[in-house]
Formats: structure tokens, C-alpha cells, sequence
């Protein structure tokens, strides 16, 4: 036996010298070049990484499992604390019930108003229950997998969200599972405005587990502990109007002129099995639909014959407005001081502040063309 | 071949328990059990394919924890080649002295995965990464001390089978 092993020991020896070396640089270079592309989103190197995944996922079921023991404790529970459970819900269930009776006539109500406003209504979403699968335990990816992928129609961006709030936005779909990173994560900011001011702003994940950052708040911002962040909807991704979390500590460093805000998430992001998938009716079509919207809140109700002919600045209001009708057009230069506060005050979700971003600029030339 | 049948349950298992679900404030200082694995099979079976293995074992943990493809591999195969390297001086320490002396190895991965992490934008808490170095040198008498009584028990059925 000794022999043997000081035979072996001995014949790798004269190996080892050059094999080891062009073995190390092989695979290092193999691995930078995989890195290399994977950073240029190489589609050949997502589906290797995605049949990888699928290879695995034996490996992800055996490492969920002892959890899944350790929640199978709470099958065994006593008949008395579930008739309590029963009863609890049943109570809850009822009073939101009443809730969403009065929330379905504000929803009614909301539509006549933006009807009246002629903007496009989308506040019914279309949502998906996935399943948490597994959450990555390296701790410093806040990310989650869920068992909806591509065949369910769950595509990059997607907003996830749970009972409490915005939980985070998918990064990666494989076809029968995708990857959903938090918003916790360092890499992750998400466009919030505080509820109570309006005040918008970026919130970033902060990278240790449960905490949000809101670093560009200017030093007099009105922000208070205890204020609700919600979602913007600016950038499209995210819907509009949904609780992100709560200012939990404002830092206010003496001398900067910047303050930075600490925020806790609503979601219950390290609890519970199941999360809803969002599709948000804004996000789903590119940039040429949803600039549409953008010629119709400059409304053209007040009087479009009587100044028209007045305007030679109705010719290059068209440029901006260019898919809307000709007709309305000049309609809208004429019109417009009055109605771009009030419609910016109206509205402060996702496609009215593009409108807004870019309608001011659209018209600030016009004086100065002709 | 039931040794190898062995290295490979190591290398799974490894796999398991690097991501096999713990409460937060564990995750945190979680050893690096791929990391004590390859280190394992570097140092004690020069026979073994470690390197390569290394490398393929790197790419599913990369998979697993959605790193960036390459990441782990690449620190692995590093390690890997550096114990092979060094194996000459590591197996003339006792087990606890070999525990110390890996120390900057260990360090080198764990710096490795930060460097890439900050390569690729991926800003984290910089204090706390460098526990899994505390952790993984305090489980590496355990880890290794099971896996050669492990080795040493096949080799022991073997002789037996021989001897008659």
C-alpha cells in the first residue's frame, strides 16, 4: 500500500509541472471569456446558463427541502388554533370586503374622471401567484426564484409584488422557472414619490437585507419618519401607486446639501411561499405606443376654431405631437398654458409625467420659430 | 471506483450545503464547503482530477447562486492549483497547523470573489465578507479529519478484501 502510494505520488510528480500550469490557464481563461460574454449579454451563454439550471434543479429541491420539514411542523398543529386561523381570516376576508366595495366605486369613479380627462386608464393589472422556489443564499444577492417562467409568459423587468408592497423585478426567465432580484439588493433602485408630498424620488437597495437608501434628497426636502414610499411608475417598469416602504431614520450630515433618507420595505420580502407576478399595461408596449398619450392630455376642448387661424406656430407644434391627428394639434398650441398644470397636477403616474418631461420642451421653441 | 463514486458525493454535498437555505444572521458566516472540498482533495489525494472539478464545480455554483458565469469557477480553479502547488509543504503540518497555514488561501478566493463582485458592478457590505474565511478555517479540521476517516475506511475494506 505504501509503495503504491508513493509510486503514484512520485509519477504525478513528473506530470504535475506543465500539466498543472496549462490546466490553470486553460480553465482561467475559460472563465474570464464566460464572464466577457455573459457582461455582453450573450444569448448562446443565457440558454446554457438556463439548461444549467434546469440540470440542477434536483440539487435546488434537495437544498429547499429541510426547510420545507422545518415548515411541515406547522401541519401538526392543534384543531383549536386553527379554528382561531379560520376565524381571523374569515374576519378579514369580510372587512376587505367591505373595502374593495368602496374601492370598486372609487375605481368607477377614477375611470369617469380620466375619461373626462381623455388619458388612458389602466388601473386594472393583470397579476400571476408564483411560488417561491428557493432564495439565494448568497448573502449579498438579494434574489429569489419562482416557479412561472416563459411559458407562463413572465418576461424580464416584471414587477413582483406581495400582499404588503413592491417586492422586486424579475432579471432572468427560464422556461419553466425565473429569478426575481429584491429590492433590497445594492444593485436595485426603484423610482419611488412619498405619498405624502408627491416628492419623487429614486430608492436603492441598501444590501444589508432589509433596508432602502434614498440618497438625492435635497437638504430641505419635506420628508418625515413614518412618510409611505410609493411607486412612481416613471421608467415604465414598475406600476404606479403601489406601498414600497416606509422612512424609517433621515441622515442629514451638517455642511452637505444633501440628505439621505433610510427606508424600511412593506413586502415581506424573508417571509412567506408565494409572490404576485404584475403586468403592468404601460410597460407592455415600446416607447412609439406610449408616446400616444402624450398628445391627448393637452386637452382640446376650449374653442379650437377661433385662434387657430391666428398661429403660424401651428405648423411646428405638429413635429412634437407627431402621431396625434392634425386637427388636434393646433388645438393644443393654443390651448396649452392654460391646461398643462392642471393636467400635471391631475396625474402624477407614469405616462402623464413622460407627457409632461417632454411637452414643455416641445413647446418652448415654438415662440422663438416663428 | 466506489472512491470515486465518494469524490463525487463530496462534491455535491459540498453544493448542498453551500446553498441550502439558513436563518440570516448564519448565511452571513457561512463556510465555503466547495471551497473545503477542493482544498481537501488538492492537498491529501494527489490522484484526484481536482483541478478540473474545480472548475466544473465553480460553473454550478455559479449557476446556483446566479453569480455571474465564470466567478466561482475561476477562484476555485485558482485555489485548486495553488494547494496542488503547495501540497509538498501542507501535508508536513498536523491538521490544525495545516488549518492556519490555508488561511491566505482562503483569503485570496474570498478577495477573488470580491474583486469580480466589484468588477461587475455588484457593490455589497464590504466588512462582513470576510467571515466565511473565520468560518471556513474553523470547520476545516472537521471537514477534513471526516473525509479521511472516510478515505482511510475504503482503504481499510479494500486491504481486507486483499489480504486473504
Amino acid at each position: 500500500m505504501n509503495t503504491s502510494l508513493s509510486d503514484s505520488t512520485s509519477n504525478s510528480l513528473f506530470l504535475r509541472g506543465p500539466a498543472l500550469g496549462v490546466k490553470l490557464t486553460l480553465l482561467v481563461s475559460l472563465s474570464i471569456l464566460l464572464m466577457m460574454g455573459e457582461n455582453r449579454g450573450n444569448p448562446q451563454l443565457q440558454t446554457a446558463r438556463q439548461w444549467l439550471s434546469w440540470a440542477l434543479t434536483p440539487i435546488t429541491w434537495a437544498a429547499a427541502s429541510p426547510a420545507e420539514v422545518v415548515g411541515g411542523v406547522d401541519h401538526l398543529r392543534s384543531r383549536e388554533s386553527l379554528l382561531n386561523d379560520n376565524r381571523e381570516l374569515r374576519e378579514r376576508l369580510l372587512k376587505q370586503d367591505a373595502r374593495l366595495l368602496r374601492l370598486e366605486s372609487l375605481e368607477a369613479e377614477n375611470i369617469r374622471i380620466r375619461e373626462l380627462l381623455a388619458s388612458s386608464s389602466s388601473l386594472e393589472d393583470r397579476v400571476l401567484i408564483a411560488e417561491i422556489l428557493a432564495t439565494s443564499q448568497d448573502p449579498y444577492r438579494h434574489q429569489i426564484v419562482l416557479n412561472k417562467g416563459g411559458r407562463d409568459g413572465v418576461y424580464r423587468g416584471q414587477a413582483l409584488v406581495d400582499a404588503d408592497g413592491i417586492m422586486g423585478q424579475i432579471v432572468q426567465v427560464n422556461p419553466g422557472s425565473s429569478v426575481a432580484l429584491l429590492i433590497t439588493d445594492p444593485d436595485h433602485g426603484i423610482p419611488v414619490e412619498i405619498n405624502r408630498t408627491g416628492l419623487q424620488t429614486i430608492a436603492l437597495g441598501r444590501g444589508d437585507g432589509h433596508g432602502l437608501s434614498l440618497p438625492y434628497l435635497p437638504g430641505n426636502a419635506d420628508v418625515k419618519v413614518g412618510d409611505l414610499l410609493v411607486t412612481s411608475g416613471l421608467g415604465g417598469r414598475f406600476p404606479a401607486g403601489y406601498p414600497v416602504g416606509t422612512v424609517h431614520e433621515l441622515k442629514h450630515a451638517g455642511g452637505e446639501s444633501f440628505m439621505e433618507a433610510i427606508a424600511y420595505p412593506k413586502a415581506k420580502l424573508s417571509q412567506g411561499r408565494q409572490a404576485l407576478l404584475v403586468w403592468s399595461e404601460r410597460a407592455l408596449p415600446s416607447s412609439g405606443t406610449d408616446d400616444e398619450p402624450i398628445a391627448v392630455p393637452i386637452d382640446l376642448p376650449v374653442k379650437p376654431e377661433s385662434r387657430s387661424p391666428a398661429t403660424p406656430a401651428a405648423a411646428p407644434a405638429q413635429v412634437p405631437a407627431a402621431a396625434s391627428n392634425p386637427t388636434s394639434a393646433p388645438a393644443a398650441t393654443t390651448t396649452t398654458t392654460p391646461s398643462v398644470p392642471p393636467s400635471a397636477a391631475a396625474t402624477p403616474p407614469a405616462a402623464p409625467p413622460a407627457g409632461k418631461t417632454t411637452a414643455p420642451p416641445a413647446l418652448a421653441p415654438k415662440p422663438g420659430t416663428p | 471506483m466506489i472512491t470515486s463514486l465518494g469524490y463525487l458525493a463530496s462534491l455535491v454535498l459540498a453544493l448542498l450545503l453551500q446553498i441550502v437555505e439558513l436563518p440570516e444572521w448564519l448565511a452571513i458566516a457561512r463556510p465555503a464547503w466547495p471551497l473545503l472540498v477542493i482544498g481537501y482533495w488538492a492537498l491529501y489525494a494527489p490522484n484526484a482530477p481536482a483541478i478540473a472539478s474545480a472548475w466544473l464545480l465553480g460553473i454550478c455554483c455559479d449557476v446556483l447562486l446566479n453569480a455571474p458565469l465564470g466567478q466561482h469557477a475561476l477562484g476555485l480553479v485558482v485555489v485548486a492549483f495553488l494547494i496542488r502547488r503547495l501540497s509538498g509543504i501542507y501535508t508536513l503540518f498536523p491538521l490544525w497547523q495545516a488549518a492556519l497555514a490555508l488561511i491566505p488561501v482562503w483569503t485570496l478566493y474570498v478577495f477573488l470573489m470580491f474583486w469580480i463582485d466589484g468588477l461587475a458592478r455588484h457593490a455589497a457590505d464590504s466588512t462582513l465578507r470576510w467571515m466565511p474565511i473565520v468560518s471556513t478555517t474553523l470547520v476545516w479540521p472537521l471537514c477534513a479529519g471526516m473525509l479521511d476517516s472516510f478515505r482511510a475506511s475504503r482503504a481499510r475494506s479494500r486491504n481486507r478484501m486483499r489480504l486473504p
